[in-house]
């Protein structure tokens, strides 16, 4: 009963923490979308897009 | 992980910062020096000498170019990184408590202390990059008295014309460096002085330590409190690392006697925490005092620690560090 009840606290955890990641995974997407817009106002295409190939590399 | 130690400040460190690069380290002291390491094998590259009082804050511009520092004998100072010489100097009624780059490297910010009929004061100068770097404008570009609680720490934000602040009361706010207006703010984000401030690689969230025992991180944008850290102890500062989700965390109390100071010998911790989950993951003890200052390396690949023992310690991550996922293999964005 024990180890069941622990794997349920584990099962809730578990969810927990993938809300916490799904959450700052979608704000973090709202910010980069953010400062793309930002950068093509202030009138820095050529720097944004230098930024975006660096991000390229890295997932690579 | 065995860290090196660099021994060449004598006094306590009050703030250590990495190249874009990562290969050097710059660290300045109450001891009135600034030094630049190797951070690899923390050989001593050279010492930028000139100071009259604490140096209490140092920046490096992307390039590695040019270095500005800030301190107690009420000048802030540009120098050249590879030849060690002092280009420029402004001087001023007050301490220099904190200095910044912008992300172009063309503008610096500045906080100067309220001190005996000074009003505090945050600066921002255009750095001219042309020919050898003395070409300097003597008056800055612009200059606003922050209402209310003392400013100390600063940064730009992503947004231009936008200085974060943080202050005493425990408030962050954001100005507008044109008008000197505050134009958001947070007056609760900490409950005692906020003692640092590092900001995401893209700038758009960043870190907050505080005298309150704990760690904060924010939206750039709304300043509204994303996570908190919190500790048992006063907090010094706190850093971001690159490429894993945690937080780097130092502070800790002074003993107060000679008989708490022999048990606590080299017990002052780095905490890292959880950057999303909000939980301790581990420790790494080794100074003989607090922990006054804390930099990652911009690829997440080392960190190191500056103590009020004088002391800089590095640690370069090992295998394990970059293995570990202690909270299973969820992806999470940087």
């Amino acid at each position: 009963e024990d180890a069941a009840q622990e794997s349920t606290v584990s099962a809730e955890l578990i969810a927990h923490r993938k809300r916490l990641v799904d959450e700052w995974n979608a704000w973090r997407s709202r910010c980069k979308e953010d400062l793309m817009q930002e950068r093509k106002a202030k009138g820095k295409g050529v720097d944004g897009e230098k930024h975006a190939e660096e991000a390229k590399e890295e997932i690579e | 992980m065995r860290p090196i130690l660099l021994q060449g400040h004598e006094r306590s460190l009050t703030q250590i910062k990495f190249n874009r690069e990562g290969d050097l380290l710059f660290s300045c002291s109450k001891d009135h020096i600034i030094n630049v390491w190797f951070t690899h094998n923390g050989e001593r590259l050279g010492t930028y000498d000139g100071h009259n009082g604490t140096v209490w804050t140092v920046d490096v511009d992307s390039n590695s170019e040019f270095m500005v520092s800030g301190s107690a004998d009420n000048t802030l100072r540009l120098w050249n990184v590879a030849t060690g010489k002092c280009l420029f100097k402004w001087e001023f009624p007050t301490a220099v408590k904190r200095v910044a780059f912008n992300e172009d490297d063309d503008q610096v910010v500045c906080i100067t202390e309220q001190r005996m009929g000074h009003q505090g004061a945050i600066r921002v100068f255009n750095i001219n990059r042309e020919g050898d770097g003395t070409k300097q404008s003597k008056e800055p570009l612009y200059m606003f008295h922050p209402i209310g609680s003392k400013a100390t720490v600063c940064a730009f934000s992503f947004q231009p014309g936008i200085i974060i602040t943080g202050h005493e009361s425990g408030k962050i706010a954001l100005f507008d460096v044109k008008t000197g207006d505050e134009v958001n703010n947070n007056e609760r984000a900490h409950n005692d002085v906020v003692t640092d401030l590092q900001l995401s690689p893209d700038r758009t969230y960043f870190i907050t330590s505080s005298k309150d025992k704990s760690a904060r991180l924010h939206d750039t944008k709304s300043l509204m409190v994303l996570k908190t850290y919190p500790t048992e102890t006063p907090l010094n500062s706190a850093a971001l690392a690159p490429k894993r989700p945690y937080v780097l965390l130092g502070g800790g109390q002074e003993a107060m006697s000679v008989t708490t100071t022999s048990l606590r010998q080299g017990k002052f911790e780095t905490r890292f925490w959880h950057k999303i989950f909000e939980e301790e993951v581990g420790r790494v003890k080794g100074h003989f005092g607090p922990v006054n200052t804390i930099a990652v390396h911009p690829a997440g690949t080392t960190y190191a620690s500056g103590g009020e023992d004088g002391f800089v310690r590095v640690h370069h991550f090992d295998d394990s560090y970059w293995r570990a996922k202690p909270y299973g293999d969820l992806e999470i964005l940087e």
